[in-house]
């Protein structure tokens, strides 16, 4: 019975023992007290009048003044202010803070000492990099931080600004957060050919370490607006940027690779506008070698929809019609290609339409050798044909004019 | 010899099979093996190191079937004598507390860079261990009956978050298959064999197993399915991140499931998840090497079983360690894998040999 007892205050008094260890994280942070990163601009370095202010009065470290990263955090003061319905709706629900120096890992840790909250970077979204900076560092070295990061989510998107990358975080329109906007934005290539299939941290990491040249979605911006307009060129060799592809460009860049899920051709039959819409789309690059000569072949079948027509007494219920519309989108997606070739191989001498992999994935034992020199110069000599195929499947609600 | 209580079925002894399979390998699979293949061909390489693997513990199995009962330990003193046998027990031993080790650490590693940063290793490795220990006391049927509620959790995860990432998946990235002819292939075995440490557990198992008859079933059937579970996983990983992007990822397997998003669906992102049921596959594959040693000295040394594992307790620990850092860590686990060739294809295959010769003789 003595025994039973003292049994049972032991077992009452490990339990108590344990509670201590049922508390939790150990090293948490509430999340009232931390900054969500969720875009992050890198520009060329130039210091605001604060900052040389602060300068000025001995604060700051070792450092050039290489790179200015603007942090866009959510700001959750605004939050608060618009549930409580006062006159403070005019607040926008982000917040941007920009920093200077040369390590884009340090910049982040200097942040703690100008805010109360400092960054973590759980939620970060996209990456906006200026053509400014991209085209004087690699940016396999300016992503370096992040990649590296155990925080930051490989799941993070990549773009180029061809003007200052921070102007692609502001907007006007209250309430929106232009991170956000950007990434939602990227997803709409199925309305439209002129976007460039994501590009994720994940996946650039490869394409960096693959010295092959390829393509980022390109981001203008004007006042609070922002547009995705073409791709800048990223030179494998160095991983800098090189040169744009501006929208028609990119839309012959859609058309080579096959990674169109929508959109719309325009041209014209007899000088009046016809609009064509992408409902399907298969594409080929067929490399052919004969006798150690490497020539191309690009194979395109479309199906889509007449979905606008300006011509005069033209009937698509007239077959002949038909034919003489996709003879005339036939040429116009082939002027796109011939377009954008053109100029991959004599203006910027880059492949980035991804002829060196279908190379490689048909005939690796040439690929072998025609890696050894520069492929992007090797590519820029190869001639291409092209083979456009166009069915208008239908053409709408209406069958005459 | 061993109560009747204590066997395992048919089903537990696969599902120990398995459970041991699945452990650190599954995050660093996919890197550690292309850096050596250099092709998109990994698969094909994770398919052979599979087959090698059964091969090794089919013999493994047939010589633990010689000696019906008894567990490699006392199998081999009988076959080469007191001490040489005592030797080699040794030497497995020390491979089972090293791999338990190991397999602590990794799990420290891991969960110190994705979960909780700033808690100190100790604090994560120590319950980890005690829960181990408790564990490991309950005996080989205990063991058995847990491994059986992890197994079927982990498995359905695993794969359902590999299929979540089919948004990322291009299968230009898989080609072109054998483009580099078959060598390149064939040189990446060993760098997978790592990721099959396992089936090395028949050498007792086979002892406790209530239909021993069946163990050739079970080895097969227990490596089969990691070998699934591993060119499903090497495929979606290299689909997704390229062979140029997963050599440069320390994580490969846990880069895959951070790069994605589901909204829409209960969670968006399912690294979290993935790790703590990980963190219930590196536990099995804790626990049974663990068992294995301290069931390995009991039996040499004729000490308390019970004795053994508090006294291992301390020595895992610090061989968890003793890796000052990662790279020493990976380095560690290649030491284990290089060992599995001689400890587990070559001794056994000779220590059969010398059976049957000398059944042969008599």
């Amino acid at each position: 019975m003595k025994k039973n007892i003292s049994g049972k205050l032991a077992l009452i008094t490990l339990q108590v023992l344990l509670l201590p260890f049922l508390t939790g994280c150990w090293s948490s942070h509430e999340i009232e007290e931390v900054s969500l990163e969720i875009g992050i601009a890198l520009d060329k370095g130039y210091l605001s009048s604060i900052d040389k202010e602060f300068e000025e009065q001995d604060g700051g470290y070792q450092k050039n003044n290489n790179i200015t990263i603007t942090f866009q955090t959510v700001n959750t003061k605004g939050i608060g202010n618009n549930s409580k319905g006062g006159g403070s709706s005019e607040q926008h629900s982000y917040l941007n803070v920009s920093e200077t120096g040369d390590s884009t890992f340090q910049i982040v840790r200097e942040i703690p000492l100008r805010r109360d909250h400092p960054i973590i970077g759980h939620h970060l979204k996209v990456i906006i990099i200026s053509e400014e900076l991209a085209s004087n560092y690699s940016i396999k070295d300016l992503l370096d931080s992040y990649l590296r990061d155990n925080d930051i989510r490989p799941s993070c998107l990549v773009l180029i600004s061809k003007g200052r990358a921070s102007n692609a975080l502001e907007t006007n329109v209250i309430g929106e957060i232009p991170s956000f906007r950007l990434t939602k934005m990227v997803e709409n290539g199925y309305r439209s050919n002129k976007i460039l299939p994501a590009m994720p941290l994940a996946k650039l990491t490869g394409k960096i370490q693959s010295e092959s040249s390829f393509l980022l979605q390109n981001v203008i911006s004007a006042d609070g607006e922002v547009k995705l307009t073409g791709a800048a060129v990223i030179k494998g060799k160095t991983n800098k940027v090189v040169g744009f592809l501006n929208e028609e460009e990119l839309e012959g860049i859609t058309w080579i690779n096959g990674k169109v899920k929508g959109g719309v051709v325009k041209s014209s039959v007899k000088g009046q506008i016809i609009a064509y819409e992408i409902k399907s789309m298969k594409s080929k690059i067929l490399p052919h070698i004969n006798s150690g000569d490497i020539t191309f072949e690009i194979k395109i079948e479309t199906e889509g929809r007449l979905s606008e027509n300006w011509v005069n007494r033209g009937k698509p219920s007239d077959n002949k019609f038909l034919r003489e519309i996709e003879k005339s989108i036939e040429a116009e997606i082939k002027s796109l290609m011939e377009n954008v070739v053109q100029k991959m191989q004599n203006d910027l001498e880059v492949d980035v339409a991804g002829f060196g992999n279908k190379l490689k994935i048909k005939h690796p034992k040439v690929w072998k050798e025609v890696k050894k020199d520069d492929w992007d110069v090797t590519f820029s000599k190869l001639p291409i044909k092209y083979n456009v195929e166009v069915t208008v499947a239908d053409y709408g609600a209406v069958s005459s004019d | 010899m061993i109560k009747s209580e204590e066997k395992i079925t048919t089903t537990q002894a696969i599902v120990i099979v398995t459970n041991f399979i699945l452990a650190t390998g599954i995050l660093t699979l996919p890197r550690t093996s292309v850096e050596k293949v250099k092709t998109p061909d990994v698969w094909i390489t994770v398919i052979l190191g599979g087959l090698i693997m059964i091969i090794a513990a089919i013999i493994m199995v047939k010589l633990s079937q010689q000696y019906p009962g008894k567990t490699f330990y006392q199998y081999s003193q009988e076959i080469l004598g007191i001490w040489i046998g005592r030797f080699l027990s040794i030497l497995i031993i020390c491979y089972f507390i090293t791999v338990s080790g190991f397999q602590v650490r990794s799990m420290a590693e891991v969960t110190n860079f994705f979960l909780l940063e700033s808690t100190p290793l100790w604090a994560i490795t120590m319950p980890f261990m005690w829960i181990g220990l408790y564990l490991v006391f309950g005996g080989i049927n205990t063991i058995a009956r847990m491994f059986e509620i992890i197994f079927p959790i982990t498995l359905f995860f695993f794969i359902l978050v590999l299929f979540m990432s089919f948004k990322l998946f291009e299968i230009d990235n898989l080609r072109p298959v054998l483009g580099d002819g078959i060598t390149p292939v064939l040189k990446g075995i060993p760098a997978t064999i790592l990721a099959y440490t396992g089936p090395e557990i028949m050498l007792l198992l086979v002892a406790f197993m209530q239909q021993p008859s069946k163990a050739v079933k079970v080895v097969i059937i227990g490596t089969v399915i990691p070998m699934i579970f591993y060119v499903f996983l090497v495929v979606m990983v290299i689909g997704a991140l390229s062979i140029e992007g997963v050599v440069v990822r320390t994580w490969p397997s846990i880069d895959l499931i951070r790069s994605f998003e589901m909204s829409g669906l209960i969670f968006e992102r399912y690294e979290s998840i993935l790790l703590v049921i990980w963190i219930m596959q590196i536990f099995a594959s804790f626990v049974i090497s663990y068992y294995a040693a301290s069931l390995g000295l009991a039996q040499l040394f004729r000490i308390k079983f019970n004795k053994i594992g508090f006294i291992l307790l301390p020595i895992i620990y610090i061989i968890a360690m003793s890796s000052n850092n990662i790279n020493e860590l990976f380095k560690l686990g290649n030491m284990i894998g290089n060992s599995m060739w001689f400890l587990f294809l070559g001794l056994p295959l000779f220590l059969l040999l010398f059976t049957k010769l000398r059944g042969a003789k008599s």
